[in-house]
């Protein structure tokens, strides 16, 4: 068992947690919060990406003792007040969700790339998303998304 | 004009999608809820001669075990045959079969009990391919089927020895598919919730299918169909695919729930999901066709053998499909096809979007490429002149009267939108002068049955209730996948009763809410269920206008205008708002809930010729794909794909073209990418890492083309779009391949071997040992166990602990994290990841030192290392940015995977690693510190602590790397080079390191010898292969992969020194 002091959406979490648990299981069934999903458990999918310490990350690799005194936000972080972020609203515009499993992972890796790089090349954006798969919307409107909320910030 | 019936529409469940409210199976929760898992078969054929639970029974946690003697109802489930036993008795058919199910408080004890079942077999050999399945005197996969063929459905059209006779030419071809993986991101997830009002049960979960599901679960429970109400959860993707695998599982999590009177839920792991779960049909497929001179098609004989695995399932609808759409949209005087589907010892097959298309339009138009080739005239020609027209005559003997035949139109828009004739000429060109990269177009056609045909019954229905503030509810039999079914309806109903789309809310399918709307599959849910949707709406429609025509002073409701929550006349200037009216009506006593059904125009089929009016309506499509093709490894990119589609009418916008965006890239995946790995009946890629799907970077541009041709029969003149978008890609991928290499392939999916070889490679199973019994300290599927993890403050205290007691390193963890799931024992880690002695990069005069937890994102980005280009080049391609921001440079050297991309590069600097014990410190090459692939000198009571890279010289530097896709990848083999020349011109320094090649990367020195001293030249590199050659030969020459491996390490080798050459002669 390990003793955990970390934040998550802006608030200070003090939990006691067996240490075979990811960050993955501590969000899901410590916290609540399910919207970070899990795909595959071995890094591949993305479907679990949140974002540590300002770097997106698969929470399915991350273990207990690995976030302690860490930052963490999930995508329920992103609306706020019932307004939604650009990123989400562009999504939503471009069609860049389907099925929605893969969108928690990769709006938080899309969230991680613009809050280091406000105006990436494309180039930048499929380096970012790389590790999120989606096996619904061929990628293009995702892309487009990401680049629509580039320009409307 | 439509005013929303066509417009780009969010999604109306988009919302809850991107904030992570959306409840997905396994998103459920539920107090005092078990957890179940499988015990899946060891072998893969045979009989089982024992079960032993005692030790799994007390294991902590759990609840109970079910086997087949506890199944209630019947023991066998299918959709026509039933031979698919959710849990077996004794027979084993294929590596997926579930012997038990255990129930306990968690997840890893259910899991854990689950492994400690022991059992005990008499195996037998497994029957993997359809050709020795259905030779005489095999074994019978079910000897109570008396064959293994499943079904045979006959085509006879006309007399094809006679047509044969009369022809030019008659060719015949035979053609292959291999497995495909629906590989949905969401595994499956499946809770039943005993209810005591019913004396039944509340099943969720990932389900495409509620009622066939309810249907399924009430035969097995043995209950009736009332007692039960399927609810499906958001769905995490589909494609077909949570069919028949949800419907067993929900089975098997009812029996559980049925024995333990609590609620349970079981939710697969990727792992599970890919081994147990159905996948499409891999085909083998001979045609035999005659035609003239023009090209003219006379006759087709066509015989298929389609792997329908260890059960029947969805073997006869899928095929089905296939013989009515076998020779393409052409018209041809005589056909013969026959088509059968085959028991064998592999996983089994059913419906996956596409349903037995995809692999007879690749055969099809393969073979029409070939017979415009030997016709001399174009593959756009060839179609057209043989292609369906207004009035044809399909193989089926169907005349094509009663909707649009559109072929002509759809290819038309997709050549002109491609730009097509001009780039076949821009092409040739190309691949004149370039040996390497070759580029290729191919174009496809299809066209297809909408809805089920002849396959079934064909009815849905809907429910529009209105309420008295002028809300609505709607909900409908068919279900919502994430296609976008709910937006579609809830745009028609604010079409038909001009509400806005924010005032109508849809409900998620409950079966015990509405009437069987029949399933969710062959892009039927648009048409079926939005005509259903439009009836109801327009019942409700009439009935409020009856309450206010005389308001607004009209006769007729076509004298209305219904629009923007206002209903107004057309004639005066009387108007009324919409929720003012049905307040009126409700208090007039009105009825505002309204039924719809709808029943598909009839279809006929006979059942011994093949004959008949297959389906009712048929959409058309073509694809043209551009590729590059690079010769030295057999490596595709698909740059461009242009798919224009007759989709009736588009009623969203933006759900078509993502429907389009997303087949598309599932049918570039099926064409070149996804290879499922099964051998012997063992499958062998398990989790998304081995099977490959396409990623961000996979998938070049995609221009969807719509036609709209409204047909009567269809919603708004909607028909289908769902499955035509997957269904045309690979057949014009490969079509586009065999124009760039000028050479036809005849086999799917197109692996870096199967293009560079012309043929796949597979790994000679090795004389598989005969498995008797549950192997001890082995999990089925993987899961983490027990992890204890120390987290010293410094080395020191690191250091002491590690002379203590045997403990793992813990860097980054993106290694140990995958390991440790296949652990049984307890994993005792020291985590170093944030120790600061460890995450510093230091620089001295001639080196630097990297401390061994430094990520590979920091390297990447930090400024002391800029001077290392072969190391970031590398770096940047191992794994996707979040690993690589978890990622160490340290762990990727101890863990010694054949493919740590990062020590190649480290060799060829010359890089040395310290490694400190508490007494002790040494430092060694990283050249000498792996020994082989997984194996190093590091000691137990060692750590990594930096790395030490001399600062490199003004080095001319090329790194290559071959994988599969083009990012996150296992990296096939890569090369790195580094080399500087004297003042004369000659090589001073050669430094060549191998990755993935050798049993551990290393110097090639003999080829190093060689360019030693020479100048660099064209001639001398080619002369240098000779020495690179004889070492592959002599070191791995004997493996079963060398035929690929030693000629593309060669031409990856020259490239690299080619490259250098190049970056030489600019800078002269
Ligand atoms: S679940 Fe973590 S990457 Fe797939
Ligand atoms: S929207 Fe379904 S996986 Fe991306």
């Amino acid at each position: 068992m390990i003793d955990l002091e970390f934040q998550v959406n802006g608030k200070e979490v003090h939990l006691k947690v067996d240490d075979s648990k990811r960050l993955l299981d501590i969000l899901r069934e410590d916290l609540d919060l399910t919207g970070t999903k899990e795909g595959c458990s071995v890094g591949e999918c993305g479907a679990c990406t949140v974002i540590m310490n300002g770097d997106a990350v698969a929470s399915c690799l991350v273990l207990a003792a690995q976030i302690q005194g860490s930052i963490i936000e999930t995508v329920e972080n992103l609306e706020k007040d019932k307004v939604l972020s650009q990123l989400q609203e562009s999504f939503l515009d471009n069609g860049a969700v389907q099925c929605g499993f893969c969108t928690p992972g990769m709006l938080m890796s899309a969230k991680a790339l613009l809050n280091k790089n406000s105006n990436p090349t494309e180039e930048e954006i499929k380096t970012a998303l790389e590790g999120n798969l989606c096996r619904c919307t061929g990628y293009i409107p995702i892309i487009d998304s990401v680049k629509e909320a580039v320009n409307k910030n | 004009m439509p005013d929303i019936i066509g417009k780009k529409v969010r999604r109306v469940d988009g919302y809850r999608k991107v904030t992570g409210e959306a409840i997905y199976g396994d998103d459920l929760k539920i107090p005092g809820l078990l957890h179940g898992a499988m015990k899946y078969t060891d072998i893969i054929a045979g009989t089982i001669k024992k079960i032993d639970l005692s030790k799994a029974k007390n294991m902590p946690g759990v609840v109970t075990i079910a086997l087949q003697k506890d199944v209630p109802g019947m023991k066998k489930v299918g959709p026509i045959r039933q031979d698919y036993p959710p849990i077996v008795e004794n027979k084993i058919s294929y590596s997926g079969d579930v012997i038990a199910v255990v129930a306990a408080k968690t997840r890893k004890q259910a899991l854990a009990a689950a492994d400690a079942i022991y059992v005990e077999y008499e195996s037998l050999d497994p029957i993997t391919d359809v050709e020795t399945a259905i030779k005489p005197d095999v074994r019978l996969i079910h000897p109570e089927y008396k064959s293994n063929i499943v079904n045979h459905y006959p085509l006879r059209k006309g007399n094809v020895e006679k047509g044969f006779s009369e022809s030019d030419h008659v060719i015949e071809r035979n053609y292959r598919t291999g497995f495909h993986e629906h590989a949905y991101i969401e595994p499956e997830s499946v809770t039943v919730v005993p209810d005591y009002t019913t004396e039944g049960y509340k099943i969720y979960g990932s389900i495409q299918n509620p009622f066939t599901t309810r249907k399924v679960v009430s035969m097995f429970m043995g209950i009736k169909l009332n007692q039960i109400n399927v609810i499906s959860s958001t769905l995490g993707g589909s494609f077909g695919g949570k069919d028949d695998i949800i419907n067993n599982l929900a089975c098997r999590t009812t029996l559980l729930a049925h024995l333990t009177k609590k609620p349970v839920k079981i939710t697969y792991s990727r792992e599970a999901s890919i081994k147990e779960s159905y996948k499409r049909h891999p085909y083998i497929m001979n045609y035999k066709v005659g035609f003239n001179n023009n090209g003219k098609l006379n006759s087709m004989k066509i015989n298929i053998l389609a792997d329908s695995g260890a059960y029947s399932s969805q073997t006869f609808f899928v095929t089905w499909r296939s013989v009515v759409q076998a020779t393409g949209p052409y018209e041809i005087e005589n056909v013969e096809t026959d088509i059968r589907g085959v028991y064998t010892n592999n996983t089994y097959t059913a419906a996956f979007r596409g349903f037995g298309t995809p692999q007879v339009i690749f055969a099809q138009e393969s073979l029409m490429d070939e017979i415009a080739e030997i016709c001399n005239i174009s593959p756009r020609d060839v179609r057209e002149k043989n292609g369906y027209k207004q009035g044809s005559i399909t193989a089926s003997g169907q005349r094509l009267t009663d909707h649009k035949v559109s072929l002509k139109q759809v290819m038309e828009a997709a050549v002109n939108k491609s730009d097509y004739e001009s780039k076949i000429q821009k092409f040739r060109e190309l691949n004149k002068t370039n040996e390497r990269f070759k580029y290729g177009i191919g174009l496809a056609c299809s066209f297809r049955g909408c809805s089920l045909g002849a396959e079934g019954i064909d009815t849905s229905s809907a429910i529009v209730s209105v309420q008295a503030d002028g809300s609505i509810i709607i909900f409908t039999g068919v279900s919502e996948n994430g296609q976008g079914l709910q937006t579609t309806f809830s745009q028609i109903t604010s079409e038909i009763l001009g509400v806005p789309l924010a005032d109508i809310t849809f409900l998620n399918s409950q079966t015990s809410a509405i009437s069987d709307g029949g399933p969710t599959v062959a892009s039927r849910g648009t048409l079926v269920g939005g005509n259903a949707t439009i009836e109801a709406a327009n019942i409700v429609k009439n009935r409020i206008f009856s309450v206010v025509k005389d308001e607004l002073k009209v006769g007729k409701l076509e004298d209305t205008r219904w629009k923007d929550g206002y209903i107004s006349s057309k004639i005066g200037k009387e108007k009324i708002s919409f929720s003012h009216a049905c307040e009126k009506a409700v208090s007039a006593g009105v009825n505002l809930s309204a039924y719809g059904w709808f029943k598909s125009p009839d279809v006929s089929w006979d059942d011994d010729t093949g004959q008949g009016n297959a389906y009712f309506t048929y959409v058309y499509g073509c694809h043209i794909v551009e590729t590059m093709i690079d010769t030295d490894t057999g490596k595709i990119n698909v740059e461009n794909i242009t798919a224009a589609h007759d989709v009736g009418k588009v009623l969203n916008r933006l759900g078509a073209e993502g429907q389009v965006y997303g087949g598309v890239t599932q049918g570039m995946g099926y064409g070149a990418l996804e290879d499922y790995n099964i051998q012997n009946g063992e499958v062998k890629s398990l989790n998304l890492d081995e099977y490959l799907i396409p990623t961000i970077k996979d998938i070049g541009n995609i221009d969807p083309v719509f036609i709209e041709n409204e047909d009567k029969h269809g919603p708004f003149g909607a028909k289908s779009i769902g499955e035509p978008t997957l269904e045309l890609t690979a057949a014009a991928i490969n079509n586009s391949i065999s124009f760039a290499l000028e050479k036809q392939n005849y086999e799917l999916p197109l692996t870096l071997e199967q293009v560079f070889l012309g043929k796949k490679l597979v790994k000679p199973s090795r004389q598989s040992e005969v498995v008797h019994a549950s192997k001890k300290y082995k999990k089925q599927v993987p899961y983490i166990n027990k992890i204890s993890v120390k987290t010293p403050k410094n080395i020191k205290q690191a250091l002491t602990l590690m002379s203590e007691n045997k403990y793992k390193v813990l860097a980054g963890g993106t290694d140990i994290v995958v390991q440790a799931r296949h652990k049984i024992k307890p994993l005792k880690l020291i985590n170093i990841f944030s120790l600061p002695e460890l995450k510093k990069i230091k620089v001295r005069n001639n080196e630097v030192e990297i401390g061994s937890a430094v990520t590979f994102t920091k390297i990447l980005n930090s400024e002391h290392l800029t001077n290392f280009k072969l190391l970031l080049q590398a770096i940047k391609t191992i794994g996707s940015t979040q690993i690589r921001n978890k990622a160490t440079i340290g762990g990727n050297i101890v863990n010694a995977a054949p493919c740590a991309d990062s020590v190649p590069p480290l060799i060829a600097y010359d890089a040395r690693l310290r490694l400190r014990s508490k007494e002790n410190e040494r430092i060694v090459p990283i050249s000498e510190f792996i020994k082989r692939n997984y194996r190093t000198i590091i000691r137990l009571d060692e750590i990594l602590i930096s790395i030490i890279i001399p600062k490199p010289k003004n080095y001319f530097y090329s790194y290559m790397q071959l994988g599969r896709r083009n990012a996150v990848n296992i990296t096939r083999m890569s090369i790195s080079v580094l080399i500087n020349f004297d003042d004369k011109n000659r090589i001073e320094e050669c430094i060549i390191v191998d990755g993935s090649l050798f049993s551990r990367s290393q110097r090639i020195e003999v080829v190093e010898k060689y360019l030693f001293g020479k100048k660099l030249t064209k001639n001398m590199i080619k002369n240098s292969v000779k020495y690179l050659s004889e070492k592959i030969e002599n070191e791995i020459g004997g493996r079963w992969s060398a035929e690929y491996k030693k000629p593309v390490f060669i031409n990856i080798y020259k490239s690299a020194l080619e490259d250098i050459y190049k970056q030489r002669k600019q800078d002269d």
